[in-house]
């Protein structure tokens, strides 16, 4: 034997599992007015001592519910300044998650979210300081401007493609920039409209209390946006848009099958654009001012920063992503234009050496140790091989392993038997009286599995003609052809089966 | 490949001459198709043969017919005959069933309920597609359910229940494990938690959509095909019921300890309320059960069954020491559903045909033509009375048997036992792909289970003449046995066709009226009537010619209410291509033993002289003349022969008389102690092992090159009143028949026999009873 290496394998369960009793009684209770369940609890029999199990198959909630309430809890006793921060890290997590829902889950690349915002930010804060407007329906007239905005931008989507329509959107911001700027109304504020009413009282503005209810606030808003993307994304519109994503064909089979995701793109574009309104709305309110800044490019391209990092289409990514820049730009002030540097070097090496984002890391780290698994797997085992510990563990049924080890045996004493006059023998007769060696080879070709198992064709009733096919072992699926060649006797049909499968046995 | 396709059957299979035959066909790509009947004189393309030869024949039936696609509903349910709707249940219930699920996962599964799929509306209990039991309800805008906790173990017993409180939308399932060390397909030791109970409050109530209550099914519509029955259960289901109120889970706790008590004499009773309580185990018969399952509770809403589910199976409360329904019915409450059972496509027919009672009796075929696809539906003709001094009588038994076999596409070891590769056609891989037309005795369930009932109430591929079973690589059983009708003909004896359904039906009035029966290749499925058909004929004067291979093999019988479908049960020994489960080896059809006739003390030596001992199918050999055929009392059967001449080395069958399976002359079976051996093959091959119920040890060197019981024998005996039996104990016999011109030695044998048995003389050599003074 060779001197292989046996690893031992097997490793403590480090996952803090339920052990239920099937015989008591669980009830299970739901999110109000919806189907779904809190948590996603899963039994299984563990398949190492069969005992039952319960484990949360989707921990996302968890994650959330930790991460979300750690911010809630923490920022009370932050400085002011850091306070602040925390604000704005909501603010622009908010715009963020709805971002991802028009770019991940509708596919529509627009760069014109800030715009939206902005267009809906001023809207509102125009009524409010122009018209007179009560704060409270500052928050009713950003969506609805959001939602004129997000109508006519979606328009366009359909009929441009990729980055061109991301150049328009782009085009769009800078349009509402240079108009900001230049209304004769707003010179004397650089384009700005000031002295916006506000959820916090004129007297609270920028001190602790007043700080606090804006993180309120701000917190509130990141947790509308994060309702308004599970809505969406995780319903209806999203598993229509999910269906038609990925590539032309998958368009062309939803279009064939009667989904129309050119509509379910545009609803969630309009959507969230709505959404991005009230953003826009409670920003105008949160500095009681709003500036053409908004519509920057600058701006712009650190929220871009905070999807790359954070990882495109997800929304734990938007958040992450958010919370790293803002955590840098906003909160290393000190630092100066070496920030900015550290954001584009961060955005960097996430491009570089992460697949999907920060978050998308443990997938690719799963990944990485699965490939790593199988090319270890693949150095340590010979083809048809004997089965190594690490592989074993996942074969169900052990008596598998044993054939692995008997049909290796017999394939290597087999071999030698393959000589010229074999087959001459063969050739001559394949359904005569064999000889021991040719009898023994026979059996084992024809003791085979069922998957490719070779088998001959009749090309036509009563006439002599003759193809080889292989077998799918599968109920109901064809067998394959495997070569173009004819034969014009059975008998040489047979003889060809035969020196495939030599040609197997002796490759194997 | 055309994109005509062209399927159809025939009812009866075999028909009288006189009588009606129902023609079905679905055809797909064309609306009309050119028919006639056709005679099938012989239907091998065998080019050492005749090859394929038909004759049209006049009928009055039109040139051309009208042809459309017609719908298959596969897969084993019950339905309940609800008329006054009282399964409804549109306000609080229970359902409650045991269930041994075969194959919990992959696809949704109805165990039982009214649910609509198209309309999303009833309830039905279930499993879902990651296997878990599911409760599941719709109101048509809203569907909702409850899912258990823990996974379905395939083939583990358990009780489960759901039950639906209307006032507070509460619903309540559980599962409740009736496992112990007899009936699941693992035992205790396995360290698995099989119950589980939630309680879930739903967001909506089932409405009734008019649909009608499944057992191990759903209702689904398709508006081409109609209404069918989808999402269809796989694995056994026993004692089940509705209830009309939410049972509480001490009451759904408490039928899975009262069946465990349940008796003959003091079934389960239902829980009180209930709607329907479907009693499997109530109607069983000393002969067996039908398709009918009885609902014991107050309004007798009785269950039909759709494609036989398959009854007499162990319940769950099965316990080992009665391993039959008739010792215990209490304990046979299984009744087993497979998504893929058919035996009967309930097409509608498109054409009647009655043959003139002038027709010769013969193997027909209806030929419909559409394009270039053709298709010859068979019918076997017996004339309206008796005629001709011989009958044939054909295997419809062993048709259906094998009928749609796919070994070759589905069983490993069927390479191995052909000793060959396969020859498959396009047909097969149609007939393969489609997976629509059911399957054989031959074949698994999709859930490893056993096929035991097969019926003729669907196209069957391998009963077309001029169709080579893809594993033989030559006719087999129905297009085989043309062979010897093709013979007979040549040879100018007139016959008659008879079948085993006639047989069975009959008795032995259905043999008297001839001289002699000849049997035909492969005569393998026998029933009791059968076998006691032949004996009494055999005992008043009847001469019967055995000419095949591995006959009165397996114990079968026709199904009481429809003789289209013949029931078989595979167990303990013999070659069989599936084992039944323990304690499931009796014919639900007839409550007997099924199995090998000889493990019930019917060897066919009893009646024939021989016994199935080897088969193989890589080459025949030839007869070899035993010292026996010299003697007076036989050798007018060897009238023309030389003495050391070989018989049959020639064949329709791998090319010998002697081949493919073999029967053997045995006394220690009951082999007549004065029968003759007149000859036998020598020299088979290693691929010719010797059969599995001979080998009491194993050891090496049971194969044809070792073991001098793998041979063919021919032998002779006479019976009372001038019988007699004359046997050739291989399949390849009749197809060697047509070589040569059909003028062969094998033919002169025939023709010596048949030209005394058909004569009301005493037999040829009967006077030779003498002590032979050998002194020379």
């Amino acid at each position: 034997m060779t001197n292989r290496t046996f690893y031992k394998v097997g490793r403590r369960p480090w996952e803090v599992k339920g052990h239920p009793d099937g015989l008591q009684e669980r009830k299970r209770t739901r999110v109000p007015f919806t189907r779904r369940h809190w948590l996603k609890w899963r039994d299984s029999h563990n398949p190492k001592n069969l005992q039952r199990e319960r484990v949360l198959a989707d921990k996302k909630p968890l994650w959330w519910a930790i991460a979300l309430s750690l911010l809630v809890i923490v920022t009370p006793f932050l400085p002011n300044s850091m306070i602040s921060t925390a604000s704005i890290f909501c603010i622009y997590a908010a715009i963020n998650v709805l971002w991802t829902l028009i770019v991940g889950t509708a596919g529509i690349f627009s760069l014109a979210t800030l715009a939206v915002v902005g267009v809906a930010g001023y809207s509102a804060a125009a009524a409010n300081v122009y018209l007179g407007v009560p704060w409270p329906f500052m928050l009713l007239i950003g969506p609805l401007v959001g939602f004129i905005a997000g109508a006519v931008l979606a328009a366009p989507s359909t009929r441009l493609d990729g980055l061109y329509y991301a150049l328009l959107t782009m085009g769009v911001a800078e349009i509402c920039r240079v108009f900001v700027v230049q209304l004769r109304a707003l010179t004397t504020t650089n384009g700005a409209i000031t002295q916006v009413d506000s959820f916090i009282p004129e007297a609270w503005f920028l001190q602790r209390p007043g700080l606090l209810l804006g993180f309120a606030g701000a917190f509130c808003l990141l947790l509308g946006a994060l309702l308004v993307w599970r809505l969406v994304n995780s319903e209806r519109l999203g598993l229509l848009l999910r269906a038609s994503r990925g590539s032309r064909e998958d368009e062309s089979f939803c279009e064939a099958v009667g989904i129309d995701f050119r509509r379910a793109r545009l609803q969630v574009f309009v959507i969230s654009s709505a959404a991005l309104g009230v953003v826009g709305a409670f920003y105008a309110m949160y500095y009681r001012s709003i500036s053409p800044n908004i519509f920057s490019l600058d701006q712009l391209l650190l929220l871009f920063a905070m999807m790359v990092i954070g990882g495109l289409g997800r929304a734990e990514g938007a958040v992450l992503g958010a919370a790293i820049v803002t955590l840098i730009d906003k909160g290393m002030i000190e630092l100066g234009p070496l920030r900015i540097i550290l954001v584009a070097a961060i955005m960097l090496i996430v491009t570089i050496f992460a697949r999907e984002g920060l978050t998308g890391a443990r997938d690719q780290f799963r990944d990485f140790r699965k490939r790593k698994a199988g090319e270890r797997r693949a150095h340590r085992t010979e083809k048809g091989g004997e089965a190594m510990p690490e592989e074993a563990v996942d074969v169900r049924d052990k008596q598998e392993l044993y054939y692995r080890r008997f049909n290796k045996r017999l394939r290597d004493r087999l071999k030698p038997m393959i000589t010229p006059e074999l087959i001459a023998e063969h050739k001559a007769d394949p359904l005569g009286h064999h000889s021991d060696a040719l009898a023994r080879v026979l059996n084992y070709f024809r003791r085979a599995e069922m998957v490719d198992k070779y088998v001959i064709m009749r090309l036509k009733d009563g006439e002599e003609a003759y193809r080889i096919m292989a077998v799918s072992g599968v109920r109901g699926m064809p067998p394959r052809v495997v070569d173009d060649k004819e034969y014009q006797a059975l008998n040489d049909a047979y003889h060809a089966v035969f020196l495939l499968r030599v040609n197997d046995l002796l490759e194997s | 490949m055309t994109d005509i396709r062209l399927f159809g059957y025939s009812d009866p299979l075999a028909a009288k001459a006189g009588e009606p035959v129902d023609f079905m066909i679905s055809a797909e790509g064309t609306a009309e198709a050119s028919i006639d009947i056709v005679r099938i004189v012989h239907g091998d393309y065998n080019p050492d043969g005749p090859g394929f030869i038909e004759e049209v024949i006049d009928t009055d039936l039109p040139s051309t017919l009208a042809v459309r696609r017609q719908y298959t509903q596969n897969g084993s349910y019950a339905r309940v005959t609800d008329d006054k709707q009282l399964l409804a249940n549109e306000g609080s219930f229970t359902v409650h069933a045991f269930i041994w699920p075969s194959r919990p996962g992959g696809t949704r599964q109805t165990i039982m309920g009214n649910w609509s799929v198209n309309d999303s509306k009833g309830y039905a209990l279930g499993i879902n597609p990651e296997g878990k039991l599911e409760f599941w309800v719709g109101d048509g805008e809203m569907v909702d359910q409850v899912t258990s906790d823990a996974p379905l173990i395939p083939k583990v017993w358990l009780l489960v229940a759901a039950s639906f409180n209307h006032q507070t939308g509460e619903a309540r399932l559980r599962q409740i494990s009736v496992q112990n060390s007899w009936n699941s397909a693992i035992g205790p030791v396995a360290p698995i938690d099989h119950n589980s109970h939630v309680v879930e409050t739903l967001r909506c109530a089932p409405r009734f959509a008019d649909k009608d209550f499944l057992i191990a099914g759903a209702n689904e519509r398709n508006p081409e095909r109609g209404d069918y029955v989808s999402m269809l259960y796989n694995g056994k289901l026993d004692r089940m019921g509705v209830v009309g109120r939410a049972l509480s889970a001490q009451e759904i706790a408490d039928l899975a300890v009262a069946v465990n008590s349940a008796t003959t004499a003091t079934p389960v009773a239902a829980p009180t309320n209930s709607i329907a309580y479907w009693d499997t185990t109530a109607g069983f018969t000393d002969t067996g059960i039908g398709n009918r399952i009885i609902d014991t509770g107050p309004h007798g809403l009785y269950a039909e069954g759709v494609n036989r589910p398959v009854r007499a199976m162990t319940g769950c409360n099965w316990r080992g020491r009665d391993d039959s329904f008739r010792l215990n019915p209490a304990q046979y409450g299984g009744i087993s559903f497979h998504e893929d059972s058919l035996t009967d496509c309930g097409w509608t027919p498109l054409l009647s045909w009655t043959p003139s009672p002038s027709l010769k009796s013969g193997v027909y075929a209806l030929r419909v033509t559409a394009g270039a696809k053709t298709d010859r539906i068979p019918v076997i003709v017996r004339p309206q009375t008796p005629r001709a001094k011989i009958a044939v009588q054909m295997s419809t038994f062993t048709y259906l048997a094998y009928a749609n076999e796919h070994l070759s596409f589905d069983a490993q070891i069927a390479q191995a036992i052909v000793a060959h590769t396969p020859v498959i056609s396009a047909d097969d891989i149609e007939y393969n792909k489609l997976q629509e037309f059911g399957l054989s005795t031959y074949d698994h369930h999709s859930d490893g289970a056993g096929v035991c009932y097969s019926s003729w109430k669907r196209p069957i591929i391998n009963i077309r003449p001029g169709y080579r079973m893809a594993g033989m690589t030559f006719p087999w059983a129905l297009p085989a046995d043309l062979s010897l009708l093709w013979w007979l003909e040549h040879a100018g004896f007139d016959y008659d066709l008879i079948t085993d359904h006639d047989v069975h039906a009959e008795g032995a009035a259905a043999l008297s009226p001839y001289k002699t029966v000849l049997n035909v290749t492969h005569p393998e499925y026998y029933s009791e009537q059968m076998l006691d058909a032949t004996e009494q004929y055999l005992t008043t004067g009847g001469r019967m010619m055995y000419l095949g291979g591995n006959g009165y093999y397996w114990v079968t019988s026709t199904v009481a209410d429809d003789p289209a479908c013949i029931e078989v049960r595979k167990l303990d020994v013999g070659s069989r291509a599936w084992q039944a489960e323990p304690g499931e080896g009796y014919l639900a059809s007839t409550g007997e033993r099924s199995g090998l006739w000889r493990s019930r003390g019917r060897a066919p030596q009893k009646l024939v002289g021989l016994g199935f001992t080897a088969e193989g199918m890589d080459r025949s050999e030839p007869f070899e003349r035993m010292p026996d055929s010299f003697h007076k009392r036989v050798a007018w059967i060897f009238e023309g022969i030389g003495d050391e001449e070989l018989i049959g080395d020639f064949g329709l069958a791998l090319g010998g008389a002697a081949g493919v399976e073999l029967d053997r002359y045995d006394l220690a079976l009951g082999t007549p102690p004065h029968t003759l051996l007149l000859a036998a093959s020598c020299g088979h091959t290693d691929n010719y092992p010797l059969v599995s119920e001979e080998i009491s040890y194993a050891f090496p060197g049971r194969g044809g090159s070792q073991d001098p019981q793998v041979r063919g024998d021919m032998i002779y005996f006479n019976t009372q009143a001038n019988g007699a039996v004359f046997a050739a104990g291989s399949i390849a016999w009749s197809q060697a028949l047509p070589c040569k011109g059909g003028d062969n030695n094998v033919a002169t044998i025939m023709r010596n026999l048949l030209n005394a048995f058909i004569k009301d003389d005493p037999l040829p050599g009967s006077s030779y009873t003498g002590e032979e003074k050998a002194w020379r």
